[in-house]
């Protein structure tokens, strides 16, 4: 028997056959196809809004008291006015110089998401179809409860989204208010949309439409990652760009695959990689809180020669700030984020993160 | 049970196996009430619940392995049967693990000496992320480890020392000489191991009193997953030893049916040896699945998760080791122990596959409540292996294998 042959049926019983009924999670070792996406001039990222709840111990408190990380999202009463979104605009410039528009993510609570779309015209964007599609990162609250902010601009927008949806997100999508009981017993407002989305719904696996990955426009890739996730989410999608003479770009909601484990993919998959930049949630130090395994992934950026590093959201003040000091490229925000009505309470002066009103270009 | 089983010629392997889904049944029940994230304590947060669970193991162990079942009567005898004895030591197990984790740790050790094992103390020393569900998190995390190094110490030294140097000695004495040794040892281990680890949980990290993770630089991780995991691959190989193989070939090294110095400085090299080697081939086939890890890797891809789903995987052969011996009564029994233990070793690897099949498959989460996928943070398989060998661990040891071996029965195949 082949050594091959041999490891495999060894432990075939193990990790394969626990693959089947849990999605791909893994990458099989073998020499793989290389795929040429294409490239794109640059592609722009707006910060809508990265600030997804205001007061980090309120959310935690509440993962707290019903059952922590690994609790039904929609079976927890949290804090409507705790909420806020991420939604980011990307702008991309084809190579013939046209720049076509994709919004990422619909935020959370509807007030915040209305707020920050109104500053940015987003709206008229949606309306005229200058915007033309939109990804909903994964199913989590915060990138996808505020779909109705969306929608009520533009019902029939064309609509990316992780196939791995639970059926309370569904019933979201197409029309339904949704409650979950406090301690008391008493129903509680969590999430509404009286708009049902009436536009195309790509749902995303990780097989793709081809190779693996979703090619709507040359240069640009949406690649699903069937990963799990806390509070009983599954799967993410994101987006790689082939930026022409730079490299590959990873934008991000929450990045919970893992920063490197998208360039580890980019560089087993795609022709030509070369490692550029990456924007976007990346989900380390969630809380504000430390791990030694966060000292592993600043390690990891490094010899992965990452060369324009822009973090926000879950990615935690605290690691970007220690990324920012060992020397990693993090581009730094803005003061803008102090002109908007509410402010994240963990936000510092060091400005390691590109915050709500900020932009990067790729 | 047949009349066979009953004279003690026959083992009832049938008997065993309802012995087994009943076990199944009430490990189930205890994970509903307790752990599922969706039902009722919903404890699993995963730190806090896990550090209930290894600490009710630690009790079990201590009262069993290391007391030796002292101040208990060492068996039932007329005016205490198993079942009197079996509730009398379970209930003393559950008192011991919420003194051991609420009043020891968290309000006498944490309270007066080392900060990071108290919430209390953590939220009181203020600064970033010191807010309850942290608090509790990281402190469940240091209970766990450190109950790690004291299941490792005492069953190694069951195993290895066994009554070793106070053989001549009466009960008491053995049982508290040996929880003093075991103790000593469970804090060396957790020093080396995972003190590291556990002073780097915080912002800025406790440098003055833990050093950066030693291991970092060979290990791909600073995460003391890398202790946890090869803790728990030596410990596959101490209990295959005890159970699967009779305690041979230790044995050959007692004096007069008592265990020596050497017998215990031999076990302790021998499977150590033989887990570093596990761990490798474990880690070897991880890499063929899902290619080689990388520093900062997350999910199957980081260092740290390798590490510890080797331990996890171990954690399952743990685990049908002992339904092995105390359900289906070490089969199969030969003439020739060495190929009875082989046999047996396979088979309880074969078993643990099983245990790894059930729990990352759509049953786990019917059964679990838990997410579908591999390397979900927060989620860990052993917790739900410890649960599963705790109730095996009281029930063979504390309630005497009640009712599936009645008094005066036999276990011994025909």
């Amino acid at each position: 028997m082949k050594r091959r042959t041999f490891l495999k049926s060894l432990a075939a019983t193990g990790v394969a056959t626990s693959l089947t009924g849990t999605g791909a999670l893994t990458r099989e070792a073998r020499a793989r196809k290389k795929i040429d996406f294409g490239e794109v001039k640059s592609v722009r990222v707006d910060v809508l809004s990265e600030t997804s709840w205001f007061d980090n111990d309120n959310l935690k408190k509440h993962m707290l008291d019903y059952g922590g990380a690994m609790t039904n999202q929609y079976d927890i009463p949290w804090d409507w006015d705790n909420a806020g979104g991420y939604m980011a605009l990307l702008t991309v410039t084809t190579l013939e110089g046209k720049e076509r528009k994709i919004l990422l993510d619909s935020g959370w609570n509807n007030d915040w998401v209305d707020y920050i779309y109104e500053m940015n015209n987003i709206p008229a964007m949606l309306k005229s179809g200058e915007i033309e599609f939109m990804v909903i990162s994964h199913w989590h609250l915060d990138h996808y409860w505020g779909i109705e902010s969306t929608l009520k601009h533009k019902p029939d927008i064309t609509m990316y989204a992780p196939k791995t949806y639970y059926p309370e997100d569904m019933a979201l999508l197409k029309g339904a208010h949704l409650t979950a009981k406090n301690k008391e017993g008493k129903d509680v407002h969590v999430c509404k949309n009286d708009v049902p989305h009436t536009g195309k719904l790509i749902l995303c696996d990780p097989d793709g439409e081809k190779d693996g990955i979703y090619n709507p426009m040359p240069g640009v890739a949406i690649r699903n990652f069937d990963v799990p996730i806390l509070l009983r989410v599954r799967g993410e999608n994101v987006f790689y760009f082939n930026v022409k003479d730079k490299g590959i770009v990873t934008v991000t909601g929450c990045c919970h695959p893992g920063v490197l484990s998208l360039f580890s993919y980019a560089r087993k998959n795609f022709e030509g990689y070369k490692p550029y930049g990456c924007y976007g949630g990346l989900h380390i130090t969630l809380f504000e809180t430390w791990d030694p395994k966060f000292d592993d992934i600043i390690k990891g950026v490094q010899a992965f020669e990452i060369q324009k590093l822009a973090c926000n959201h879950c990615t935690g003040w605290i690691w970007a700030e220690k990324a920012a000091a060992a020397g990693i490229p993090v581009v730094k925000g803005t003061d803008k984020y102090k002109s908007y009505k509410r402010q994240s309470t963990v936000a510092t002066a060091s400005n390691a993160f590109l915050t709500n009103g900020d932009h990067i270009v790729f | 049970m047949n009349a066979t089983a009953q004279t003690g010629q026959r083992f009832n392997y049938f008997f065993g196996l309802i012995n087994l889904v009943a076990v199944f049944c009430i490990v189930w029940l205890l994970w509903y009430v307790f752990m599922n994230p969706n039902t009722v304590m919903k404890l699993y947060t995963p730190m806090y619940g896990f550090s209930l669970v290894v600490g009710f193991l630690a009790a079990v162990v201590l009262l069993n392995n290391v007391a030796g079942g002292y101040p208990f009567p060492e068996a039932s005898t007329q005016r205490f049967g198993p079942v009197q004895r079996g509730i009398a030591m379970t209930l003393v197990a559950v008192l011991l693990m919420l003194f051991l984790v609420y009043i020891f740790f968290w309000g006498f050790i944490g309270k007066f000496g080392i900060a990071y094992f108290s919430p209390q103390s953590i939220i009181a020393s203020g600064g970033q992320g010191a807010e309850i569900f942290n608090a509790r998190e990281n402190a469940s995390t240091a209970i766990v480890y450190y109950f790690t190094a004291f299941l490792f110490s005492a069953l190694f030294w069951s195993a290895g020392f066994g009554r070793w140097p106070w053989q001549n000695d009466n009960r008491a004495v053995t049982a508290w000489s040996r929880l003093f040794a075991v103790t000593f040892f469970s804090g060396i281990i957790y020093i080396l191991l995972f003190h590291p680890h556990v002073c780097y949980l915080f912002y800025p990290a406790q440098d003055k009193a833990g050093v950066e993770s030693w291991w970092a630089e060979f290990a791909g991780t600073g995460s003391a997953f890398f202790g946890l995991g090869l803790v728990l691959c030596v410990l596959f190989w101490i209990v295959a030893s005890d159970l699967l193989w009779d305690g041979y070939p230790w044995k050959y090294l007692e004096k007069e049916g008592e265990s020596t110095w050497g017998k215990g400085v031999v076990v302790f090299i021998v499977t150590f040896v033989l887990g570093v080697i596990v761990l490798y081939v474990l880690m070897q086939i991880m890499n063929y699945f899902w290619d080689e890890p990388f520093m900062g890797g997350q999910y199957t891809d980081g260092p740290d998760f390798r590490f510890i789903h080797a331990g996890e995987i171990c954690g399952f052969f743990v685990l049908a080791a002992f339904i092995l011996k105390h359900y289906f009564n070490n089969f199969p029994n030969l003439n020739s122990l060495w190929m009875g233990a082989i046999l047996r070793t396979i088979l309880a690897v074969a078993g643990g596959m099983l245990f790894y099949w059930f729990y990352y498959s759509p049953l786990a989460t019917f059964f679990l409540g838990k997410v579908p996928g591999i390397a979900q943070p927060g989620d860990t398989s052993l917790v739900w292996t410890i649960l599963f060998l705790s109730v095996i661990m009281v029930q063979a040891d504390f309630f005497e294998g009640w009712p599936l071996k009645k008094k005066g029965m036999e276990q011994n195949s025909g």
